[in-house]
């Protein structure tokens, strides 16, 4: 990518503009797309706490140190060694992107129907840019979202999963995200997932790494009519490292969505689905929890956009802020005036523990059509001490009784994860995580 | 041959809530290992505040008075540490604890229980026959096993669930409050059975109860008539029975 631009630049983008991005040889369509997207990124900036997308997050320090997008040429060969904690065990099938480029000798790309497309984003632009060309450069969130904008100019890789019609894959897909600790840098990640009518998958996502990073990650969910898709995303990422998360759906007619992401451990973490239910009678399911502790910055930012009828949306968020941390949620629900006999709810419940912890909680609802039922609730409190005396007066220690009540406060999301291997897994990161806490 | 050997002495206890109303005027009561002792009184009276000051419940200010339990002041101890020193207070309202499973619960309290007797912790393996045998032994069904703490149980299910953790950890000295109340008489059988079976010769029990009828099943050897804060008398179990027949008033004013 050239260093010499001829649009308005924002001071702070320039250290972005200036990295190699993509790979030498890429398609034509491709450099264009990105040189659009780095233009909107260098006129957008950063994002100003002043609005409201942004405002609980302080990313002061990137501004202060930029991490730089990695090379392709940087991308050290993978190490052999043993799977991080994070990393489901009983995962199958695996796709592995190391500093966010793929890498084939930690991935299992296992026995799929021939019909499935499943594997590198680079490989899919390469041979298959039928599939992959027009949904990369459809996406809503490039425009409005300096850094998705950011991601579509400099990605290096990602994943593509296309499954035909009718296809049912069984086992979940786990793409696994690491950081090796060996570059202070930024991985920017793309993927993208187009599920025709009637078709099934299951995805999990991994992100955890090592040393100082921003990770950078877009997904792109397409689902025809009557298709499913369950994903979980359980983020545990270095201390130092600053992740921000964009996943993005179209749901056509009657095509179902669940969605159930973990924001454990991180210094700075953003997770954003946004979700258009554009077919009649699709029906969505958003749910989360975040645990943050020390210093940590947890944020859940949901966008829903009915835009036809009958559509179904349930929102389940939960929050745990410890000693000086900030959690946030910021939900917000379109119903458009057709879309009529919609049926959406939204919750957000908080535990603030600790006098210098906060909690932001930002439930909307924006209804143009009359005929609907929509609620939201919201709450911050403490932990309740009536069930916690109960558990001290059967001699367990507060510390103990404490971590017990956290950990039923947050697995409400989790409970409804299948299979039960994988709901054990997130449970078992849950409580080694809230083990490592200390108590405050 | 051993001595009975006194296991909790209350002396002038007074106490009172957050918004500085005085509920327990100057109790006092002595407890000896291998009894039983009933306390009535109508409702109101500060019954469930002082099984709560006892048991180390926040929000109650202790403003005069000592409470010394095997030999400790009580009163100095947290409400975890009272519990691990085989204290143990079955709730008149069970609280049920959404998310937190009921078997992990009671193995996580007993194994604290253990480590700090130092004793070994039981594995699941052997949690799991010493529950088997102990609800054998109560006539208690396993489905309240699998449930979170308390929760969706019916009132029936609570009071067992509550004998069911005190057969299971085996205190010294246990205050039942209101163990009685809301039972059918099934329940109360179970309740009763439970209760007779833990009596022994090193294991004090309090009864609260406002009514009678538990004690036809349980045999107090003193009964206290709580009224207003204060033990306006004290006697043995034909003092419940003067009571079921004369009501509260006779003792001076319920208010
Ligand atoms: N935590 C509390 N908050 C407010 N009032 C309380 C609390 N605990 C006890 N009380 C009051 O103290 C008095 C005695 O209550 P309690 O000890 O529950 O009586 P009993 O168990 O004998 O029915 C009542 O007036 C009750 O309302
Ligand atoms: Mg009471």
């Amino acid at each position: 990518m050239s260093a010499v631009v001829d649009f308005p630049v924002k001071p702070e983008t320039r250290p972005y503009l200036e990295a190699v991005a993509g790979s030498p040889g890429e398609p034509e369509w491709l450099m264009q797309h990105r040189r659009r997207a780095l233009a909107r990124f260098a006129e957008l900036g950063f994002p100003s706490r002043h609005g409201e997308a942004w405002r609980y997050l302080d990313l002061r320090p990137l501004e202060q140190a930029p991490l730089r997008p990695l090379a392709a040429t940087e991308v050290e060969a993978a190490r052999a060694g043993g799977d991080p904690a994070s990393a489901w065990p009983a995962a199958g099938l695996r796709l592995t992107l190391l500093d966010g480029r793929f890498a084939p000798e930690l991935s299992r790309l296992g026995e799929m129907p021939a019909t499935v497309w499943f594997g590198s984003m680079r490989d899919a632009i390469v041979r298959r840019p039928d599939l992959v060309g027009e949904a990369l450069e459809a996406l809503a969130a490039d425009r409005d979202q300096p850094f998705a904008a950011l991601n579509a100019g400099v990605f290096g890789d990602g994943f593509t999963l296309a499954v035909p019609e009718g296809v049912v894959v069984e086992p979940p897909i786990e793409i696994l995200h690491l950081a090796s600790g060996r570059s202070t840098a930024s991985f920017h990640t793309r993927s993208l997932v187009t599920l025709g009518a009637a078709s099934r998958v299951r995805l999990v996502e991994i992100y955890t790494g090592e040393g100082r990073y921003w990770r950078n990650d877009v997904v792109a969910v397409r689902l025809a009519r009557g298709a499913a898709i369950d994903r979980v995303a359980l983020v545990e990422e270095a201390d130092a490292a600053l992740h921000l998360a964009v996943f993005d759906a179209t749901l056509g007619p009657d095509a179902r969505l669940s969605s159930t992401a973990l924001l454990l451990a991180g210094g700075t973490l953003r997770h954003d689905a946004v979700v258009r239910c554009q077919g009649e009678g699709a029906r969505c399911g958003l749910y989360g929890a975040y645990l943050a502790a020390g210093r940590q910055q947890a944020n859940f930012v949901t966008t829903l956009d009915h835009c036809a009828p009958r559509g179904e949306t349930r929102e389940v968020f939960k929050g745990v802020a410890a000693d000086r941390a900030h959690g946030a949620f910021q939900g917000r629900i379109t119903v458009r005036p057709n879309a009529q006999k919609v049926d959406a709810h939204m919750l957000s419940r908080n535990l603030l523990l600790g006098a210098h912890a906060a909690v932001d909680t930002k439930p909307e609802l924006e209804i143009f059509a009359d005929d609907v039922k929509c609620s939201h609730g919201a709450t911050v409190g403490d932990l309740d001490a009536t069930a916690l005396f109960y558990l001290l007066s059967r001699g367990i220690r507060r510390a103990d009784a404490r971590r017990m009540l956290i950990d039923a406060f947050l697995r409400e999301p989790v409970d409804r994860v299948e299979p039960a291997s994988l709901r054990d897994h997130l449970l078992a990161r849950l409580s080694a995580r809230l083990a490592v806490l200390e108590e405050t | 041959m051993e001595f009975p050997s006194l296991m909790l002495e209350i002396r002038n206890l007074h106490a009172r809530l957050g918004d500085g109303r005085e509920i327990l005027k100057g109790i006092d009561l002595a407890v000896t290992a291998g009894e039983v002792h009933a306390i009535m009184g109508p409702n109101g009276s500060g019954k469930s505040t002082l099984a709560a000051v006892l048991a180390g419940r926040e929000g109650y200010e202790v403003t005069a008075g000592e409470v010394t339990y095997l030999g400790r002041d009580l009163l100095a101890l947290a409400a975890d540490e009272r519990a691990r020193e085989g204290l143990f207070l079955d709730f008149q309202y069970p609280v049920e604890i959404p998310g937190v499973n009921n078997m992990y619960f009671l193995r996580a309290a007993l194994n604290a229980q253990r480590r700090h007797r130092g004793e070994p912790e039981l594995d699941a393996g052997q949690f799991l026959r010493a529950v088997r045998a102990k609800l054998k032994e109560l006539e208690i069904g396993e489905d309240l096993l699998q449930r979170a703490v308390n929760v969706g149980f019916s009132g029936g299910e609570k009071k067992r669930n509550e004998i069911f953790q005190m057969a299971m950890l085996e205190p010294r000295l246990a205050i039942l409050d209101e163990t009685d109340s809301g039972l059918d008489i099934d329940a109360l059988r179970v309740v009763a059975t439970g209760v007779n079976r833990q009596r022994r010769s090193d294991r004090a029990i309090i009864l609260i109860t406002h009514y009678q009828r538990l004690l036809n099943y349980v045999e107090p050897d003193r009964v206290h008539v709580l009224l207003a804060g204060r033990i306006v008398e004290s006697g043995d179990k034909s003092l419940a029975l003067e009571l079921e027949r004369g009501g509260y008033a006779a003792f001076g004013s319920v208010g």
